[in-house]
């Protein structure tokens, strides 16, 4: 069991490990000068941007570079955004650093990814546990009907589509932007309402309107995934309601929703749980599309600025990204194996390459 | 010497007799697919779709008299908003407005033709919105065949050899497979795709393929390979054990012969049918990239870029306005992409059912 567990936390370091050796190799294929960030390219001397070179440390040779970067990110130091990175006279840096702007990331696409998930369950099992006690009825082929039709639609189309209609022109629920679980301080707000420029929208938060603003999202997550796990607890259900401990409770005289819920479907679920977990992977490239669409500044948006500002390539905001993406993937996989082999001890022995086999479904 | 039938027993030829002759797999699988009317309709379908994106986009242009990239500002209202469906507007690509302050256009200069918009018009630009999904979807067909064809001959290759030599060689095989499972697809694309575009993103085969086709087409099919490659490993390893290729092995059979008269032919089928989801999947990636602006560069339209039209890019999205937004620009695109994607996925489905040799139908 312990074997077990090194084993996989020492493939999944190597992972991570290649990961960002190959996140640096694109960097250094990349035609854009780092120096943009600090100095104006087309105007500046020689000298300068010799200099500017020398402040971001990248006139040293690559592999000295990724030494440095591994050292520091061992020690918890993520480096400084270079797209706010400025220097002060001494040469001490200033900037947003990667860290904090990486744990604020981690935390919207969580709540998006965790909220999507729970609304996920809370349709797919009822919907998948009634139709597997009515096979063939109505709401049964209804059911996969609407499932085969969602699995063919892409999470843009209805992100962009839920946007327009119910966010834009219905004026239903808010269209884009997020909110911060906790409260912003009245400081806050007044130095946005002083110092930021026109247009800037007022910082929100609490609980209420965290959830307010993130229902859009929430349905375009779930509405990718729903068709998939109705079909699984369909089918467990279906394989479960004939098994003779299920006869046993009837035959007790249990009721009917009792049987479903506490017998049947406790044990239909235990699969599902494990998914979940798998298909972690997935979930952070569609979080990727729906925070560009709805403007949340999650994971997947805050990557996707990175590369594409003026001067691209941010690679402190890159690699940070890919890391924490990776070792979130790759945790989430590991809890998912565990589960299942609290469930089912033959998978240790039955196979030594899990995490790396459902890792492979990210996106 | 035999004699020919001694106990004159009345003989019939092979003619009369009506022997069941032993039917081909691909008979019995064609068969099987006209049973299946849903994932038939779709093969017609998708039959119809590459008609239209591939003759049918250019014949149409000559038909209504221009191109995808035309521009028709007749057909944006004085206030920005694109027309709607089935527009007729001035075949003129300047306005003749002279009042800046005026409530509509002014009309051009006598002597300008007509020209039907069926979609209407795409933008502020005013391009036909139908030509371009036309256009576009010949794009994103090209992408994902191209990178399907090219994963599945990435995947044929390491498989074959993984499961045809076993031992180290599949060791080592099926440890890379697992480490480009592991890549996050979706973040490798955008970044090669945002932050390169020289060389290979520029090759178009002497105008064959649009630019940035090819290098979406490596780039997605250099990710996807794995799938492929493990049907074709398991499909081998299994075939390897059993009799007829022992036998081929026993009369002095070459490996090469092996795995071409006696291999191949068993895992066409499945291939065939894993293909058709895999540009499915494909569709979607390309969707996605493109829109993430690291695909399809403008103006060469696809069906990503039409979906970001009316949304804009990241780094400026296009506000809202209710009087400028034209629905029909949404729609459109993602109609166009839900119903080839599910075109695929039924028929691949079927395709899998109905050339699957234990299958009952």
């Amino acid at each position: 069991m312990t074997a077990y567990v090194l084993r996989r936390l020492a493939v999944a370091v190597v992972l991570v490990w290649i990961l960002s050796v190959v996140t640096f190799a694109i960097y250094l294929k990349v035609p854009a000068d780092p120096a943009g960030f600090l100095v104006d390219i087309q105007h500046a001397t020689p000298a300068a941007i010799a200099k500017a070179h020398h402040q971001l440390g990248t006139d040293r040779p690559a592999v000295v570079q990724y030494g440095h970067y591994v050292w520091r990110a061992l020690h918890g130091d993520l480096g400084i955004s270079w797209a706010t990175i400025g220097f002060a006279p001494n040469g001490t840096p200033s900037g947003a650093p990667v860290g904090h702007m990486v744990w604020s990331a981690l935390l919207v696409t969580g709540s998006l990814a965790l909220g999507g998930f729970v609304l996920l369950l809370l349709v797919a099992v009822p919907l998948g546990a009634f139709a597997a006690t009515r096979p063939r009825s109505l709401v049964d082929r209804l059911s996969l009907g609407v499932s085969v039709a969602a699995i063919s639609t892409h999470p843009l189309v209805v992100g962009l589509l839920l946007q327009l209609f119910v966010g834009n022109r219905w004026h239903l629920l808010p269209a884009s932007g997020y909110c911060t679980v906790s409260r912003p301080s009245a400081a806050e707000i007044d130095a946005v309402r002083r110092f930021a420029p026109t247009n800037t929208p007022v910082p929100c938060g609490g609980v209420g309107h965290w959830a307010w603003h993130l229902v859009l999202p929430w349905i375009t997550f779930a509405l990718f995934f729903v068709a998939l796990y109705m079909r699984i607890i369909r089918a467990r259900m279906l394989e479960v309601l004939e098994e003779p401990w299920v006869r046993t409770a009837r035959a007790k005289g249990a009721s009917e929703f009792r049987v479903i819920r506490a017998h049947a479907l406790r044990n239909a679920i235990a699969p599902v749980v494990t998914m979940t977990a798998m298909d972690a992977g997935m979930a952070i490239g569609i979080a990727m599309y729906i925070e560009t669409v709805f403007g949340l500044p999650g994971l997947g948006r805050t990557t996707i600025l990175a590369l594409a500002g003026q001067q691209g390539y941010d690679l402190p905001v890159i690699l940070a990204v890919t890391l924490v993406a990776a070792t979130a993937i790759i945790i989430l996989n590991l809890v998912a194996d565990l589960l299942l082999l609290a469930v089912d001890p033959t998978v240790a022995r039955r196979t030594g390459r899990g995490v790396l086999r459902s890792v492979g479904r990210a996106a | 010497m035999a004699v020919s039938n001694p106990l004159r027993v009345p003989q019939f030829d092979a003619g009369e007799l009506d022997t069941p002759r032993p039917q081909g797999q691909w008979r019995l699988a064609w068969r099987r697919l006209k049973r299946d009317r849903v994932a038939f309709g779709c093969g017609i379908f998708l039959v119809v779709l590459v008609f239209a994106v591939g003759p049918g986009a250019p014949l149409y242009g000559k038909l209504v008299g221009h191109g995808p990239n035309d521009f028709f500002p007749y057909a944006v209202s004085v206030a920005l908003r694109p027309a709607g469906p089935f527009t007729v507007t001035w075949d003129t690509a300047e306005t003749a407005d002279s009042d800046p302050f005026a409530f509509t256009h002014k009309p051009p200069p006598k002597g300008t033709g007509k020209t039907l918009l069926l979609l209407g018009a795409d933008s502020q630009l005013g391009r036909d919105e139908f030509l371009r999904v036309l256009y576009g979807g010949r794009v994103s067909l090209e992408v994902a065949a191209g990178a399907a064809l090219f994963a599945i001959l990435i995947g044929v290759v390491l498989g074959t050899l993984a499961g045809y030599y076993g031992g180290l060689v599949d060791a080592v095989i099926s440890r890379f497979t697992d480490l480009v499972m592991a890549f996050p697809l979706l973040l490798f694309l955008v970044m090669i795709g945002s932050l390169f575009s020289y060389g290979i993103t520029r090759w178009t085969f002497g105008g064959l393929l649009n630019q940035g086709v090819f290098q979406l087409i490596v780039v997605i099919g250099a990710f996807t390979w794995f799938y492929p490659a493990r049907i074709v490993r398991g499909q081998i390893q299994s075939l390897r054990q059993r009799e007829f290729i022992e036998a081929a092995h026993m009369v002095g059979a070459r490996d090469s012969r092996i795995l071409r008269t006696h291999l191949f032919p068993h895992l066409l089928p499945p291939l065939l049918a894993y293909g058709t989801l895999l540009v499915a999947t494909n569709i979607m990636i390309e969707v996605g990239v493109t829109f993430l602006q690291a695909g399809i560069k403008l103006p060469t339209a696809s069906w990503g870029s039409l979906l970001a039209q009316t949304w804009g890019t990241i780094l400026n999205p296009n506000p809202y306005n209710p009087a400028t937004t034209q629905p029909w620009l949404t729609l459109c695109p993602s109609i166009a992409i839900f119903l080839t994607v599910f075109a695929l996925n039924q028929f691949g489905e079927g395709l899998r059912e109905a050339t699957d040799p234990r299958s009952v139908r």
